[in-house]
Formats: C-alpha cells, structure tokens, sequence
C-alpha cells in the first residue's frame, strides 16, 4: 500500500501524510496520542473515508479484500453466529462449519452463539468483531484499538491467533493499540503520529527502544 | 337511530381501518424511502428540507385537510379527478398528514446510526444493494415503530377526514368523525362504543410499539 500526499480536513483538525509505504503480508503498529488521527488515516485507508486530496494505491485490492474492526464494533441486531457467518453469507459462501466453530471456540462464544449480539459484554463485542473480520479471508486487515476493551488473558490468545494466522496466511494487518505490548508482539514496523502527521516510522524495537523526537519520547513515557 | 353492531356501524369500522391501513402504507411508501435519502443526499438546501419536514410532523390536521380540499376542489389542481368527498380523497388527505410523519421519524433513525451501518457494511465489502438491504434490515425497528405512529396518528385523526370526506352516511363516514357527529346529536351511547373500539384500536398499535421500544431498549443492556 502506497500513500501520497494525503490530505483530509475537519473543522478543528487536519490530516496530512506526505508519503507511506507500507509492504504486503506484515504487521503494522501505528501508535500515537488520542485525536493524533490514527482512526482518520486508517479509514482513509481503508477507503472508508474519501481523502480531500492525495492517492491511497492499495495495490489492486478492492473493497472486498479489505476490512476493518472498530474500538466499537458494529454489530447486527442479530445473534452472534449471524454476526459471525454475515461476510460470508453476502460473499455467496457456504461456511465451514467446523472452522466457525474453531472460531467461536477461540474466542469464548461458542456457548454466546445464539445469543443476541448486542447483549455481549464491550470485550466480547470486540472478540466477536475481530472474528468476522478475519472469518473470510481478507488480505488487508485495520484493527482500531480493537483489543481495548479486552482483558488481558483474551488479548494474548488473539494475539496469538494473529501471529498464527499471518504464519499461515499471510495477511497484511495495520494495528492501532495504546498496549505497547501488543504493538512490540505483533508488529514488524511501526509508525508514530503526531498532530495529523507521521512523526517516524521504522522497525518496532529501533522506534519504541531508542525515540529520537520530542512528541515520541514523551507519548512513550505515558503510555 | 344509531344500532351497536348495525351494517351501518361495522361499516364505519370496517371504512376506517380500510382508510388507516391503505393510507399508512401509502404513506411508509414514499415516507420511508424518502426519510433513508434525506440522511444520505448533501444538497444546499438540506437542513431547511429537514426543517421543513419537521415542522409538517406537528402541522394541525384540519389545516392539512383544507390543504388537500383546495388540492382536490373542482377549481384545484387536482379537481379533474373528482376525488373530493370520496374514500380516495380521505386517503389522499391522511397520506399528506401522515408522509412527513414517518419520513420525520426514519431521518431521525437513519441520521442516528445509518452512518455506522454504512461504514460497516463498507469494511465487510457489502455492495451498494447489500448495503442498503443492510440498512433497511437494521433499521427495521425504526421503520415499524414510524409506520406504527403514522397509523395511530391516521386512526385517531378527525380534522383532514372531516374536511376532505365530509362525513357522507355510508361512504366517508368513519370512527372519529361519526364520534364528532353523535356528541353532536347527543346520542352518547354509540359515540361512546366507537370510542371504545378506536381505544383497542390504539392500545393494540401502542402494544406493538412498545414491543418495538422494547425490543430496542435491550441492545443497550451490557454484562
């Protein structure tokens, strides 16, 4: 995925990311201060959101390649399976029962899934976004602090059940998290904003370890 | 002399149900779709449209009835069509009143979280028709309790129907005009028994929108 001259305004705020690169099949972690536009450029990514100017390449996926799983999910006044089986179901594609079910298993649903989904605990609703999300193989991934309301034994399976699948699969995730922890876990590359714009991008443990900027250095001692 | 249960009273009965439903449904027909693209379509002009439509949601119904009877008279743009007096005309009054009603009310539902099941719908690489049978689907409560509420207000309604129908014995004399008419000639007892089945009328719509509201309420419950 390429990013040129990326620009989107708001009335008291604005994006501006001058050039990004990102490569296909890693995982990458943006980190940055709240309101530092993290979800902007992410949707703008995704090609949720229209830029005001500037080119997202995404490579030559389309819209069905790629998906995206929100702090505060969506989800369907239906039950969680529904939930689980509605990507594929608009795709045309018969599910495998066995792997919804893996799933579900992983994720503590299974005994949830006729449950009605709006029902579920914040953490379960994120358990359950992040399943749909993958359910049907997209190649790019966008999670928004998508492990937020979480606890911490249920971040570390969906860590793992990440890291597996990228393993196996090759996906090509770009991860928001204040949890330094998940960012030093999952993420090859990182990369640092700061009041609408990238700060600083490289590997993982060269950005978190040695910060050079200022802003970086002082969002790293808080976090 | 008025008879309880007479041809002539099952009649009134059976002629304002006939006119409601017809009406409401006509009027969740334009309403409907009208209130989803209001929420979608950027135009100048939108907010006075919404404006607008507001005010017409609390517009008197006897005022809306002159509108249609001016509409309808034989000098009026629609006089050719010989429908003042009639059924039709009465119909043509209630989905006047009742068309800002339940587009009011589906603009608010859509202008709350249509936003959201788009984004969504997006991430999952819904199509345009997949996205909007999403939406309708999603908003389906909203939508009942809109063409519920049109219904109740076209049940109960007086001043349109009087105007335009005219109160004619045996062919636009309904419930509340009937009501009107027998206060009036004092014959309490039948006015009343209409009364009381314009009542269940009501309490039955009242339940099914209480169901709706409950329905509704318990996608905000969290464990």
């Amino acid at each position: 995925m390429k990013i040129f001259r990326l620009k989107k305004d708001f009335e008291k705020f604005s994006l501006n990311i001058d050039s990004l690169d990102m490569s296909e099949q890693k995982i990458y972690g943006i980190i940055g201060p709240n309101g530092c536009g993290k979800t902007t450029a992410m949707k703008l990514m995704a090609g949720i959101m229209q830029p005001d100017s500037g080119v997202v390449d995404s490579g030559g996926l389309t819209a069905r390649d790629i998906t995206m799983v929100f702090r505060k999910p969506y989800l369907m006044h239906e039950s969680v399976l529904k939930n689980l089986l509605y990507p594929l179901k608009i795709r045309g594609i018969t599910p495998d029962m066995q792997y919804i079910e893996h799933l579900l298993e992983l994720s503590g649903l299974q005994a949830l899934r006729d449950t009605y989904a709006l029902t579920l605990s914040g953490g379960e609703q994120q358990k359950l976004a992040l399943m749909r999300a993958v359910v049907f193989s997209p190649k790019l991934v966008f999670i928004d602090e998508g492990f937020s309301n979480m606890d911490i034994e249920s971040i570390a399976v969906f860590e793992e059940f990440i890291l597996k699948m990228q393993a196996k699969s090759k996906l090509t995730w770009v991860i928001t998290s204040h949890q330094l922890s998940t960012i030093r876990r999952l993420c090859e590359h990182v990369i640092f904003m700061h009041a609408g714009e990238v700060k600083a991008q490289g590997n993982t443990e060269e950005i978190l370890s040695s910060p050079q900027l200022p802003e970086l250095k002082q969002y790293l001692q808080f976090v | 002399m008025f008879n309880f249960l007479s041809t002539e009273t099952l009649g009134i009965i059976a002629l304002s149900l006939r006119m409601t439903l017809l009406s409401t449904a006509i009027a969740s027909i334009i309403g409907v779709p009208f209130g989803l693209w209001l929420d979608k379509a950027h135009f100048p002009g939108k907010r006075f449209i919404v404006l607008f439509n507001r005010s017409l949601m609390a517009a008197p119904p006897v005022v809306v009835g002159l509108v249609a009877y001016l509409l309808l008279m034989r000098s009026g743009p629609l006089g050719f069509m010989g429908r003042l007096f009639t059924f039709e005309g009465m119909v043509f009054a209630q989905v006047l009143l009742l068309t800002p009603i339940i587009s009011g009310l589906v603009y608010n539902a859509a202008h709350r979280s249509a936003a959201n099941i788009r984004a969504f719908a997006k991430t999952m690489g819904a199509t345009k028709m997949q996205t909007q049978i999403l939406l309708i689907r999603e908003l389906s409560n909203d939508i009942y309790f809109a063409a519920v509420t049109g219904f109740g207000r076209a049940m109960s309604e007086v001043g349109a129907v009087m105007v335009v129908g005219g109160n004619i014995r045996y062919h636009t004399r309904v419930m509340t005009t009937t009501i009107s008419m027998l206060r009036n000639r004092g014959e309490i007892d039948v006015a009343i028994f209409l009364g009381v089945v314009l009542l269940i009328v009501a309490f039955a719509v009242q339940l099914i929108a209480g169901f709706l509201r409950k329905r509704e309420h318990r996608t905000d419950e969290n464990f």
